[in-house]
């Protein structure tokens, strides 16, 4: 198999389909390859490798993944969403991940780096990933750990008018977390002598996720980011507040992109305090735009970016590192 | 010290898949010999083995493999190992229901594990050669522990979450003979209150056709007459494969689960020829200093022994070193002990052949019976002098002696005693 050594290592280039075409035998190698997989995994290989077609792909990996899955777990994947883990919930250790790795790279003709691995902890990331190489685009960024410092960095959006701590980020999702601290201004109003924190509010801070998420989670191609300045509240849907949360209360933000096409970005989110139901929001849309990256501007401090916050008014200014810090104390 | 005692076996043989049948095959001397069909071309000369029934393992990859289906093994076991890893795991499985073993009684710091094979050339070879053809990133990351030396060894630890003593031993043909002496050990000196003795080898084409290229295996084409053990006309070994798995326990164990043992091991002994890397002694000076020792440490005189297993694998040489090695420690005496090799029966398991030989002798004690040497027709006048028995006793051994050598001069011998 000498066209199996095809490097695409660095450079991530799409996947260049072989020059010659999908021969008999190459029919024969692939069905060997995947012969204790589902028909329809090797129907989908099949189609992938002789049109190039990316649709494929997700039928195939999850054919894979399959294969490899003890075979009482596999009813898992059989309606699996893309949060299936594949550790917790599969049983996949990581020298699975290496066969499931090595027959994915014959099966599609492609080369997987060990270190692009390590970051794939659900099927969702498995599926993004490869996606992500057959399309060429930049590799789905990794779940990380978003720090305080780096949030207000980032966002347009800025103190006293940010309402996550601290946050992570992955290609399919992102989660945060807002403790309430009790000294937010609008709460010396809302209410009277009985501080709750407004349903408004906590929409914000879903709202204020899903920015983080759209800067620092969502794939775009090489040389491509969100511009900063781009994102503004557009609409939402399905919104109900369950749990009234005063301060003291830890809201856990959640959302997860359900469609994404340049310049509008649906997500839904949920606020748990504890393992209580805050706000669920079916919906929340934003608009973005994805410009060179070269012209975006470095946002530092926010200085240049602002955002219409939900209210509609326009986002605080840069105000120095005062406030930052002081919603860096407020984590503690 | 602690008194040690066998609680439960476990077998793949190529005379039976279950301690019912290999009993029954010794008794009645019914061997496992097949012309082996990876054999059947005329440059090579060896034609018979000893088969392993209702076990396919003749594929690179362990999930076309067919066994049977009493054993339930997870793909993330089967992916590790090699055929020997298979039989030992399914011996190991025979031994643990045997000894009527729980979950908690095999994973703990007090149970160990010791196993023997000689690796699987086979797999070693398939891997390497893929490696050569298709590039080591596109290689099983799993090929190096289903087949280097210790594969059976890392496997079983992990199948059975063994907490306590591991270890693999390579002393070729003495292997698990070693593994059993250096488990009982563990157990006198109280660092271990069970021990899992186990042997395997896989027993295909890689793993027996090199011995052809030292003109030690038998060119024999007719099963029943490949194996010889003693006699006149013998002409080689006979390679086989398969797993045997042995449960050794200390006293207090074995009455805090009230089970009753096979047989006690009393001591054991080793001792090397100082020779010559694969021919043993001429006058088998290791194999008689292993024996003396082993008595010596169990404290048992050399007329209390009633039967030796012998190492005799039916090579020219070695049958007559230790047929001198008998006459040695036994002084010539020939009435006792009563001597028989059972690799007439099985053909010879390399490195699992100390272990399996040991479970033949544990069962050979409980059920009261002393195996028959096979297939011996015309003795070797040089193997004169010791009884050798040519047909199966119903007299039931007290004291037996089970011998096993291996490549550079390796002896050990192990003693076991009735349970009175």
């Amino acid at each position: 198999m000498p066209d199996a050594v095809l490097s695409n290592q660095g450079t991530n280039k799409p996947i260049p389909l072989t020059n010659k075409p999908f021969s008999p035998e190459d029919e024969t190698a692939l069905r060997e390859a995947l012969k204790r997989c589902s028909p329809s995994a090797f129907e989908s290989a099949v189609q992938f490798r002789k049109t190039g077609n990316a649709e494929h792909v997700p039928a195939v990996v999850i054919g894979i993944i399959e294969r490899f899955v003890e075979p009482d777990l596999r009813i898992k994947l059989k309606d699996a969403d893309d949060d299936l883990r594949l550790i917790e919930d599969l049983g996949i250790d990581s020298l699975t991940m290496m066969e499931i790795v090595i027959l994915v790279e014959d099966v599609l003709q492609m080369t997987i780096n060990n270190d692009e691995l390590r970051n794939l902890r659900t099927v969702g990331d498995v599926k993004t990933f490869i996606d992500c190489k057959i399309r060429g685009l930049a590799l789905p960024k990794p779940t990380k750990f978003i720090p305080i410092e780096h949030i207000g960095a980032v966002m347009p959006v800025q103190p006293p008018f940010l309402f996550l701590n601290e946050a992570s980020v992955s290609s399919t999702a992102a989660n945060g977390k807002y403790r309430i601290t009790g000294q937010e201004f609008f709460l010396q109003g809302h209410f009277k002598d009985n501080p709750v924190m407004p349903a408004s509010i906590m929409l914000e801070a879903l709202g204020q996720l899903a920015v983080l998420y759209l800067l620092e989670g969502a794939p775009t191609e090489a040389g491509k980011v969100v511009s900063p300045q781009s994102i503004f509240f557009t609409g939402c849907e399905g919104v109900r507040a369950h749990r009234i949360c005063k301060p003291g209360d830890i809201l856990s933000l959640s959302i997860k992109p359900k469609r994404m096409k340049m310049p509008l970005a649906t997500f839904e989110g949920a606020i748990r305090v504890g393992q209580e139901k805050a706000v669920i929001a079916e919906e929340i849309t934003l608009t973005f735009l994805i410009v060179d990256a070269a012209i975006a501007p470095v946002s530092i401090n926010g200085s240049s970016a602002h955002a219409e916050n939900l209210d509609g008014s326009p986002g605080a200014p840069a105000t120095g590192v005062t406030p930052l810090r002081v919603a860096m104390n407020a984590t503690g | 010290m602690p008194r040690v005692f066998i609680t439960g076996l476990g077998f793949v043989t190529s005379i039976g898949n279950d301690a019912a049948t290999v009993s029954r095959s010794l008794r009645e001397l019914r061997h496992g010999f097949e012309v082996f069909p990876p054999f059947q071309t005329p440059e090579i000369p060896v034609k018979v083995i000893g088969t392993i029934k209702d076990f396919a393992t003749n594929s690179p990859d362990p999930e076309d493999w067919a066994f049977p289906a009493n054993y339930k093994i997870k793909r993330e076991l089967l992916r590790t190992m090699a055929p020997n890893g298979l039989y030992g795991q399914c011996a190991m499985l025979q031994a643990v229901a045997d000894a009527r073993l729980t979950e908690p009684d095999i994973s703990n710091p007090h149970t160990g594990l010791y196993a023997a094979s000689g690796g699987s050339p086979y797999l070693l070879h398939y891997h390497n050669d893929r490696l050569n053809k298709v590039g080591v990133m596109r290689c099983s990351p799993l090929g190096i522990v289903a087949s280097i030396a210790g594969t059976l060894n890392f496997n079983l630890i992990a199948a059975f979450k063994i907490q306590g003593s591991s270890c693999g031993f390579s002393s070729a043909c003495a292997s698990s003979a070693h593994a059993l002496g250096f488990a009982l050990d563990d157990l006198k000196l109280g660092r271990q209150k069970r021990m899992f003795v186990v042997g395997a080898e896989d027993g295909n084409l890689d793993a027996i056709l090199p011995f052809a290229g030292m003109r030690t295996l038998s060119l024999q084409t007719d099963p029943n007459l490949a194996s010889r053990p003693f006699d006149a006309a013998r002409d080689g070994f006979v390679g086989t494969g398969g797993g045997v798995a042995l449960v050794l326990e200390t006293e207090e164990e074995v009455v805090r689960r009230g089970v009753t043992p096979y047989a006690e091991v009393l001591g054991w002994g080793q001792a090397s020829d100082g020779w010559n890397v694969a021919i043993s002694h001429p006058e088998g000076s290791g194999s008689a200093a292993a024996m003396t020792l082993a008595l010596r440490a169990s404290g048992v005189a050399p007329e209390q022994v009633d039967y030796v297993n012998a190492h005799a694998t039916s090579t020219l040489i070695g049958d007559i070193s230790e047929a001198r090695a008998l006459r040695s420690v036994f002084q010539d005496s020939a009435l006792r002990p009563a001597v028989s090799s059972t690799k007439a029966l099985t053909g010879h398991g390399l490195s699992l052949a100390g272990v399996m030989e040991s479970a033949f002798c544990a069962l050979a004690i409980r059920e009261g019976f002393m195996p028959g040497n096979a297939h011996l027709t015309k003795l070797d006048p040089e193997c004169a002098g010791i009884n050798i028995l040519r047909t199966t006793e119903n007299t039931p051994p007290k004291i037996v002696i089970k011998n096993s050598s291996g490549f550079g001069g390796a002896n050990v011998a192990l003693v076991f005693k009735r349970v009175a």
